[in-house]
């Protein structure tokens, strides 16, 4: 059921009758006056000609959540814009949003259920009835859990529609072994590190609109784009504040950089402690601010007293002067600088040190609380539903791998990846036999591609529910199609203007469907009803919090006074007014005391990566600006954009290899894996000679993905060295290294 | 309409908001043609006097003052009254079935009398026209600057959408608009010596990343007539006619103009 508004006022579109060109049109009718029978040639009338505008979408192509309208033509959606009474991404989205009109009519879309009747991983399929598909889910689960118990399920859950059946299987079902891929291949060590120093984890909260510097650790953005965030760091770069980029390579944001710091990568935490040594010895740190919220000073500086710029340089293939420049900049504009946390962390298994240091130099500058530092708008409350009653914690709780082991004593929520990886693969401490994966693709998320087919080979039971065939669905007995963000209720979005120094307001948006998910070619189904039905069938009906998403949603807007018809009336979003962000003051854990407990060092401290064999360079990936991790390759729009991923390579090392520009490549890895595709080899100077680079989201092989199978090439193919980060138990991704093949003969790469 | 790079982080969102508002196909015509109206390309990182740069070439039709595309165009001309929305003055001219409107600069398409030889694609040194072939009926196909958006009340779709409001569109005559001002601070026509047909299109940037656009993405000669394809389209014009008389233009127009091309790869 789509919401229909046609309030001409909002947007002065709707309805509008087909439109002509100034002139065009009208002229053309006429000159062909003589020929009736002609067909009219192929034109097509405009997102605004004929269509409603329909509030209420909340964008899914990636996590960050603009706020959309579409244009909706005889129930058919047309075009996706940014809602212009939003004051987050305004009437902009990004190219993935635009995007999002050929996710939603992708004929290779999932769109029965499924039954596997060849083999996991070569499978083939049956279309079976929801019936048929929900009571084989619930049988084998439910003997999962009678001869194995609770945790011997995993979920490997991703995204909004994940939330509410993690929930379930979390709580209800009461196993801890769920591996949320934001967490232990993404940002779980960013948000532990901050936590374990400022007490919060950061997101990606610096008032870069308002700073004097910008300071990235391999940020690039522009390859990387979330609306209001590129718009925060524009807004910043054209008041005038001085971009620091810290990567092996000539990024996006590099381009636009005022210095470029071309570190060697897996270095990065030496860069920082010498920059925070320098500030130290110095006294050029923000004393007033130290002294008041700094926790174990003494100690942090003292610890870090060895990291020298000479010392760093050395390390990093910087030169000192550059550091130095770097540190006092920093300092001469402090405290109103943006030491930006990253997002995507998990590089090297060293990050959370990193992390840590991140957010300690957020401190020693004082940079927190004031314009152009940390700091977290804040958002309008809204109310809770939906959540699942915790009748089976104590049980998870006592299950859980990390804790039995006691490892991983800064592990974000769930269990590390790898262990329970490793516990299915061997059955210790204790069998795991059923699998769910719920919007996630482990395939060409979790590196080690081998070690989770083994994980799932030996499985009783593997149940994945998506919207796309991705390459998990491969290894599905049953595959279940569930509706995307433009057809469902579901999620409330939250949130403050983009601006944090602009006039103060928030606002509270809810997804709602753009267009109906009735259709005759199709049987989709949103996740509360699936995860509902799945509950009553494994006997547990009676703890649904829920009846359908719709309810959901209605009654977290009842917590802020609100109902799904008023925020359709208000356009989609309902706007109030603010409060100032500014002046909230964080305590600064230089020293944890807490780390020094678990037997971890306790003071920002560098761990050298492993370095590149010889004849070998270390693989480093990162965005596309059209894809969102491997979730849009088969985009066909997006697709056309970016066809493949170019492998960027040194052109004082091509030159020596005999590479061009434009040529054919595969790459081989230390293990000797061999990518499964080719790409397009990019040769330029804006690399270091010891890196290789390409854009994450390439490579699937599951040919139900018939627009990117085998376009580009998948670097989590080539990951086959596993990182783990020790505090935190995430992985890192950045320690494997590869050398070219082109016709079938391997290229070594010249130090 | 200028594209200021200093702003640009060559998001592409531009050109699939185009590509959703106009149903613009993807891949390529059948005389290999990117099928776009709009694109972005990523330039670099690579060596400028001023150092490494790496920056992008977002492009679309330049309404050029002397368009190169409107001449070659086969179709028979036939008259037509223009209308300045403004003062209301009008104007009549002789038309092909493209021509670019003597008020608002424009350069437009009647896909109606369009004959889809692809002569005029073959004619824009910047590879901004292609043929859509959709619906078995081929007809030229382009930017047109948003202008039924723009009677609307909106702004073109690819300006609308930019995040970094790095496309501003507006009136070049009026000397107060944004796009006066970036003219007045050295925003830049992609012009050489051999391609001087005024386009209208501006590119605003540092030096380093104006260098490289300009460098790589300035059309440095005319395309050659394709005398062959402009002759046969001429040749088929008739037929085309008598076809269209017969209300089987589509299937037989489309069958026409692919033998065409698939010749001209022979």
């Amino acid at each position: 059921m789509a919401l229909n508004l046609t309030r001409r006022k909002f947007l002065q579109t709707a309805s509008l009758a087909a439109a002509t060109a100034a002139m065009s049109g009208c002229f053309a009718r006429q000159a062909n006056a003589s020929t009736p029978f002609v067909k009219k040639p192929f034109t097509a009338p405009g997102s605004f000609a004929d269509t409603k505008t329909v509030v209420g979408g909340v964008c899914e192509m990636c996590f960050w959540r603009c706020q959309l309208v579409g244009k909706v033509r005889d129930g058919k959606l047309v075009k996706l814009e940014g809602n212009p009474k939003s004051i987050d991404n305004g009437a902009s989205i990004c190219a993935r949003g635009n995007g999002g009109v050929k996710l939603l009519y992708d004929p290779d879309r999932l769109k029965f259920p499924m039954k596997n009747v060849g083999k996991r991983g070569a499978p083939q399929w049956k279309r079976i009835s929801w019936d048929e598909a929900l009571d084989e889910c619930a049988t084998k689960l439910k003997a999962v859990v009678d001869k194995h118990g609770p945790h011997g399920i995993a979920m490997f859950p991703h995204g909004s529609s994940a939330t509410y059946p993690m929930g379930f299987f979390e709580n209800v079902v009461g196993t801890p072994n769920i591996s949320e891929a934001s967490f232990f291949q993404c940002r779980g060590i960013r948000d532990m590190a901050y936590v374990a120093t400022l007490d919060t984890a950061p997101d990606e909260n610096v008032d870069m609109a308002n700073a004097k510097v910008i300071f990235l650790l391999g940020g690039h953005f522009g390859e990387n784009v979330h609306v209001s965030h590129v718009k925060r760091y524009l807004k910043g770069l054209e008041n005038g504040a001085k971009l620091v980029v810290v990567d092996p390579r000539f990024s996006a944001s590099a381009a636009k950089a005022h210095t470029w710091v071309k570190i060697k990568p897996g270095t990065d935490t030496a860069f920082l402690l010498a920059i925070m040594n320098h500030l130290v010895k110095t006294g050029k740190y923000n004393k007033a601010y130290v002294e008041a919220n700094g926790e174990g000073f003494d100690k942090f500086s003292k610890g870090i007293s060895l990291a020298t710029l000479d010392w760093a340089a050395k390390i990093c293939d910087v030169p000192a002067k550059q550091i130095k420049e770097v540190a006092e900049l920093l300092a001469a504009n402090a405290p109103n600088v943006s030491i930006h946390p990253g997002r995507h962390v998990s590089w090297n298994g060293n990050d959370f040190q990193r992390e840590r240091s991140l957010a300690c130099l957020t401190g020693l500058l004082g940079a927190i609380g004031v314009k152009g530092g940390f700091v977290a708008g804040k958002g309008p409350k809204v109310g809770k539903a939906g959540g699942w009653p915790k009748i089976n914690e104590e049980h998870a709780e006592a299950h859980a791998l990390h804790k039995m082991a006691k490892k991983y004593q800064f592990s974000p929520p769930g269990t590390p990846t790898d262990m329970i990886r490793d516990a299915a693969v061997s059955g210790k401490p204790y069998a795991i036999k059923g699998f769910v994966a719920w919007g996630q693709n482990p395939i060409q998320t979790v590196p080690g591609e081998d070690l989770t087919i083994k994980m799932l080979q030996q499985m009783d039971f593997v149940m994945v529910c998506d919207i796309m065939p991705t390459d998990i669905t491969m290894y599905a007995d049953i595959l279940l199609p569930e509706s995307s963000y433009l057809e469902r209720y579901d999620m409330i979005k939250p949130g403050t203007q983009w601006d944090l120094s602009g006039k103060q307001e928030q606002y509270i948006a809810a997804r709602m469907p753009l267009v109906s998910m009735t259709a005759a070619d199709h049987e989709r189904k949103d996740p509360v009803w699936i995860t509902n039905e799945l509950a009553k069938r494994m006997g547990l009906g009676q703890h649904i919090p829920v009846k359908t998403q719709e309810e959901k949603t209605e009654k977290m807007l009842a917590g802020a006074n609100l109902s799904i018809e008023q925020l359709v009336k208000e356009d989609g979003i309902h706007v109030q007014p603010g409060v100032d962000p500014y002046g909230k003051v964080l305590k600064v854990k230089f020293f944890s005391q807490e780390l020094a407990e678990a037997g971890f060092p306790a003071v920002p401290t560098y761990l050298p990566v492993p370095e590149p064999p010889k004849g070998f360079a270390r693989l480093v990936y990162g965005r596309a600006p059209v894809h969102t991790f491997n979730r849009s390759q088969n985009n066909v729009w997006l697709v056309n954009e970016m066809p493949e991923n170019p492998v960027w390579l040194n052109d004082e090392s091509a030159k020596k290899m005999g590479l061009k520009d434009g040529d054919r490549i595969e790459l081989v890895n230390q293990d000797g894996v061999k990518s499964q595709t080719s790409s397009v080899l990019k040769v330029t100077p804006g690399i270091r000679k010891d890196t290789i680079y390409m854009a994450h989201g390439y490579g699937t092989k599951n040919p139900a993905m018939t627009v990117g199978v085998g376009k580009g090439i998948d670097d989590q193919s080539l990951i086959t060295k596993l990182a783990v980060d020790p505090e935190t138990g995430a992985h890192g991704m950045r320690n494997n290294f590869v050398k070219f093949v082109k016709n079938g003969k391997v290229l070594s790469i010249p130090a | 309409m200028i594209i200021d790079l200093e702003k640009c982080v060559g998001c592409h969102a531009c050109a699939i908001a185009c590509r959703a508002e106009w149903e613009v196909p993807t891949g390529k015509d059948s005389a290999e043609r990117e099928r776009r109206r709009n694109w972005v390309k990523r330039l670099g990182p690579s060596k400028t006097p001023q150092g490494l740069a790496s920056t992008y070439y977002p492009g679309l039709c330049n309404h050029c003052d002397k368009p190169a595309c409107v001449a070659v165009c086969p179709a028979d001309k036939v008259e037509a009254t223009f209308t300045d929305p403004k003062s209301g003055a009008t104007k009549k001219m002789e038309v092909a079935a493209t021509w670019k409107d003597p008020f608002n600069g424009t350069v437009q398409i009647d896909k109606e009398r369009c004959l889809g030889c692809g002569a005029c694609a073959d004619a824009c040194p910047y590879s901004a026209r292609y043929v859509n072939e959709e619906e078995g009926d081929p007809k030229a196909d382009k930017c047109t600057f948003c202008v039924e958006r723009l009677a609307q009340g909106l702004e073109p779709a690819c300006v609308q959408t930019c995040l970094a409001r790095a496309r501003i569109f507006g009136d070049l005559n009026d000397p107060n608009s944004e796009v006066s001002k970036y003219v007045k601070k050295g925003a830049v026509k992609l012009e050489s010596a051999k391609v001087k047909i005024g386009p209208n299109v501006r590119y605003y940037g540092n030096k380093k990343d104006m260098h490289l656009l300009t460098t790589t993405s300035t059309p440095q000669a005319m395309p050659q007539a394709n005398l062959r394809r402009t002759i046969m389209a001429h040749m088929l014009k008739p037929a085309m006619d008598q076809v269209k008389s017969l209300g089987m233009l589509g299937l037989a127009g489309a069958m026409l103009v692919k033998g065409l091309s698939e010749e001209e790869k022979k």
